[in-house]
């Protein structure tokens, strides 16, 4: 692979994202024993505030990732150098003078100044995700631009473009423009929220999600030598039924918002259809990861990629699709059912994303050779037990809160379904403990990657690769079962929401939708645990195969 | 025969595009009825509080203080807090200006019937007699029945003039918007529900501050008649379980002010929404070294906050505004508190003298 100059641009970006990261994460702990005890820091930092800094935090570091890969792979894409590093050093200040503005603005809330002027809010304007106020959003807008003009400018002639090109240069372009739509104060709750999801729906689903396949497709080039017109392929109808399912299915964020009542049937069909480019991203995966039988050269930066695929598939696209309906969103909305799919797909999504890169390109571009990968690997379960935890406890909480809150018709702080809830609530801190220390290991591990040299691997002597057992190799009909298996809970799960509706569980009888949510979400996030340690365990194996064969070939040798 | 399937393969992708264009035209269709004028779905423009305050004001308000962090909007938001779509409905403006600024209790009784001769709530609502506001909204009832005094987690935020009254306007709008069913109505009363027994329990073993308090209450139609005479009042306040000394409250009513008395009715009137018992400045001053102080007022001159400055205060708190604080903000309790009230309330704040 050659190297260019300006690729040491993205070390400072990741290494902005992993700051930032541990900073959100932080807030999620401390989010977490808010809710536990709301009157934790009230008055000093109430709720609100540490909420939107913990979701604000988490847009600006995965963006950071975003960006550190996109500079990575833009010379190696265009085969030249970046154009205009000067504009990235800017948009590297201008990031951290926006985010440093953004955390400190987002405090003005607790005294209910927004700064209006000229009937806009510059300083903060108090809604979910686009907490910015305009100063923020203008500089960010800015910052959007210099990214796309930096990426186009690299690009080669457009002739000479494979779908990987079109994807990253589609979605520079589309993540400025959609910004846009959140730049304006509106009156109306119904069209504030029709053009608020027009960011974050179609930043998510439309642009990102575009990003995100045409990274992992590059990476996966990259990391295997798969062969670059399958990943094409691939990116192409990823991209394209990620649009041809999401462009509708928008639609599932504008059934109870005061939109009108036609949009419940198109939500539901289109965002219905939404996990399909997602089963086919983590089919591809699959492949390329079996494209050769070489042990995996960097286990972190894989187990990152397998996780983000992975996590796309179970977070984004199984607990997205079962409360897509208009007949289980009705019982999922605004509950904490919403949050076990929101943080398994945002972090498990882009974030695992950012971080597989930055395993795969720190290395490379910090030129370390041999660094211990035990710490990444490590780091890697810890904070996917942790995420997979946190989405567990946010779940059941959410199921039963559900049925209080919305069946029994409980009220929320009369201490009703506080208590209710209170045991996940614990169990998110102590999910989002294990999450954290995770974090701290990724963090430290990577600032000083290169410090530690690889132990030697064990020194087997009579080893063969294993045909039977947990470590055998992962074949893709075993692949297609793990796959079935993760749906099977996850219709569970959306017979569960949709048990809601039956007059006997809404007469006051649970046992039919807890009983759902009790099979359905353990077994959902038990078995994609169970897969990623049998793929893993199955790639490990290769590596121990291949340094058996090599003390052969040495033994041969000598003799 | 690879040209072929390159081909082939050109031709399915550009169907793809087409299909992906078509759907976009649909997307701009849909988009462009869901906010035609005919579709009848109400825009805050035409919702007004007490014919003062707009939606529109009101929705920045409820920005402003990112009200969405912890609670819900049409269930967009947060999910610390409930959500807020149709308190209005359920609670009504009375009860919700009671309730904010929140100062760690949920409002009472007295609370609310202080919000109730509220001139803009009696523009609004008509209504000016509890049991009637109870009837129209029957969630403020509930509230109060089940929480009033008790512990809330809600924060302090400090309103200031007119935001209560704008943010009314705006979730009375946002009761109004139709939202297609949502949230579901449940066809259980989940108080009376076996399942929820163990948490109700819960709730139910704190004292439950208002149980008796409906007898009085119901009784005057006017604000005259709602509050008068001491002694109910103080039976009231001898009632609540929220003050220090209960049993000293019955005597606020003789010549005596007693201190302990005028705490027992500050709690009862949620005065401490508004005003901290140290000098740190909430909604209203801090009483804590408030008595005995020379205070300048709005529109030049002095006065001391002696005894007469402070009942002159609270009966008729727009009479002289201290400099730096609005007028309008602070509810009038002539005619909800006697005479002998406000002197255990100002003996209270006397109290409270820094040494």
């Amino acid at each position: 692979m050659t190297s260019y100059r300006t690729q040491r641009l993205s070390l400072r970006f990741f290494l902005l994202m992993l700051v930032l990261l541990l900073v959100q994460v932080a807030l999620g702990v401390l989010l977490s024993l808010q809710h536990a005890d709301p009157t934790l820091l009230s008055g000093t930092m109430n709720f609100n505030i540490t909420r939107s800094q913990h979701v604000n935090l988490g847009v600006l570091w995965i963006l950071s990732g975003f960006i550190g890969t996109i500079l990575f792979v833009g010379p190696l894409l265009s085969k030249r150098e970046l154009a205009a590093p000067w504009l990235i050093k800017f948009l590297f200040v201008a990031l951290v003078a926006v985010t440093v503005w953004n955390a400190v603005a987002i405090f003005f809330a607790q005294k209910g100044i927004a700064g209006w002027w000229l009937g806009q809010a510059w300083i903060q304007e108090g809604l979910e995700y686009l907490e910015a106020g305009r100063i923020a959003d203008i500089i960010i807008l800015i910052g959007f631009a210099i990214l796309a003009y930096v990426v186009l400018r690299t690009f080669p002639k457009r002739s000479e473009w494979n779908e990987i090109h079109w994807g990253l240069a589609i979605g520079v372009t589309a993540l400025t423009v959609m910004w846009v739509f959140g730049m304006f104060f509106i009156g109306r709750i119904d069209l504030q929220e029709y053009f608020r999801w027009f960011v974050v729906h179609y930043w998510v689903e439309g642009v990102w999600e575009v990003i995100h396949i045409s990274l992992i497709g590059i990476l996966l080039v990259l990391m295997f030598k798969a062969d670059i017109k399958a990943v094409g392929y691939a990116v192409f109808w990823g991209v394209t039924l990620v649009w041809l399912s999401g462009l509708l299915g928008n639609a599932h964020h504008y059934f109870w918002v005061g939109t009108p009542e036609f949009w419940q049937f198109w939500g539901s069909l289109f965002s219905a259809l939404e996990p399909l480019p997602l089963i086919l991203c983590f089919w591809h995966m699959y492949l390329d990861a079996h494209h050769d039988r070489k042990p995996i050269e960097n286990k972190p930066a894989f187990y990152f990629l397998l996780g983000s695929a992975v996590l796309e598939m179970v977070g984004a696209g199984i607990l997205g699709f079962t409360m897509t309906f208009a007949l289980t969103n009705v019982w999922s909305h605004g509950t904490w059912v919403t949050p076990s799919h929101a943080h398994l797909s945002m972090f498990g999504t882009f974030g695992m994303l950012g971080l597989g890169a930055a395993y795969f390109i720190v290395p490379k571009v910090r030129k370390v050779v041999d660094f211990d990968q035990r710490f990444g690997q490590l780091a890697f379960w810890l904070v996917f037990l942790g995420m997979l935890g946190i989405g567990f406890a946010f779940a059941i909480g959410g199921t039963i809160q559900v049925f209080t809150y919305r069946t029994l018709g409980l009220d929320w702080f009369g201490g009703d379904i506080y208590p209710a809830m209170g045991t996940y609530k614990i169990l998110l801190v102590l999910f989002g403990i294990v999450f954290f220390a995770g974090v701290l290991l990724l963090v430290f591990d990577l600032i000083t990657l290169g410090h530690r040299v690889q132990a030697p691997a064990p020194q087997a002597t009579d080893y063969a690769p294993p045909t039977t057992g947990w470590a055998r190799p992962l074949r893709g009909f075993e692949a297609g079962i793990w796959l079935l298996g993760m749906w099977v809970f996850g219709l569970i799960i959306t017979f569960g929401l949709l048990s809601y509706n039956l007059p006997r569980v809404q007469g006051g009888d649970p046992t039919i939708p807890y009983t759902a949510a009790a099979v359905g979400y353990p077994g959902l996030l038990l078995t994609t645990l169970l897969f990623v340690w049998r793929f893993l365990a199955s790639l490990e194996a290769r590596e121990r195969a291949s340094s058996v064969a090599m003390q052969r070939r040495t033994a041969l040798a000598g003799d | 025969m690879a040209g072929n399937a390159v081909r082939v393969e050109t031709s399915r992708r550009r169907a793809a595009l087409l299909i992906l264009g078509l759907m976009v035209i649909v997307f701009i269709i849909l988009s462009a009825f869901s906010f035609v004028g005919s579709r009848d779905q109400i825009t805050p423009d035409t919702v007004t509080y007490a014919d003062t305050f707009g939606a529109v004001d009101g929705k920045r308000v409820f920005q402003a203080y990112n009200c969405m962090g912890c609670h819900t909007i049409v269930g967009n938001g947060a999910y610390l807090g409930p959500d807020l779509t149709n308190t209005y409905e359920s609670a009504g403006p009375a009860w919700i200006a009671a309730f904010l600024p929140s100062a760690g209790t949920w409002p009472t009784e007295a609370a609310l019937r202080v919000q109730l001769q509220n001139s803009n709530q009696v523009a609004e609502t008509g209504i000016t007699d509890l049991a009637a506001y109870y009837e129209a909204y029957p969630g403020a009832k509930e509230r109060i029945e089940r929480r009033g005094g008790l512990p809330t987690f809600m924060p302090n935020l400090g309103f200031r003039a007119g935001e209560v009254s704008e943010v009314l306007a705006f979730l009375k709008y946002t009761s109004l918007m139709d939202t297609e069913g949502w949230p579901p109505t449940p066809k259980v009363d989940g108080l009376e529900f076996p399942q929820a027994a163990k948490v109700i329990n819960v709730a139910s073993t704190r004292p439950t501050a208002t149980d008796t308090r409906n007898a009085p209450a119901t009784s005057g139609s006017s604000p005259s008649a709602t509050t008068a005479g001491g002694s109910e009042s103080g039976t009231m306040a001898a009632q609540t379980p929220v003050g220090d000394a209960p049993a000293e409250a019955g005597s606020a009513t003789t010549s005596e002010a007693d201190p302990a008395a005028g705490l027992a009715l500050a709690d009862q009137y949620g005065c401490f929404a508004c005003h901290a018992k140290t000098e740190a400045r909430l909604v209203g001053p801090g009483w804590g070294g408030l008595y005995g102080s020379t205070q300048s007022l709005e529109g030049g001159g002095g006065a001391t906050a002696d005894e007469a400055f402070l009942a002159e205060s609270i009966t008729h708190p727009d009479a002289a505004i201290a400099a730096g604080y609005p007028a309008g903000v602070m509810p009038a309790y002539a005619g909800i508190l006697t005479d002998d009230e406000v002197a255990a309330i100002v003996a209270y704040i006397r109290s409270l003298e820094t040494p």
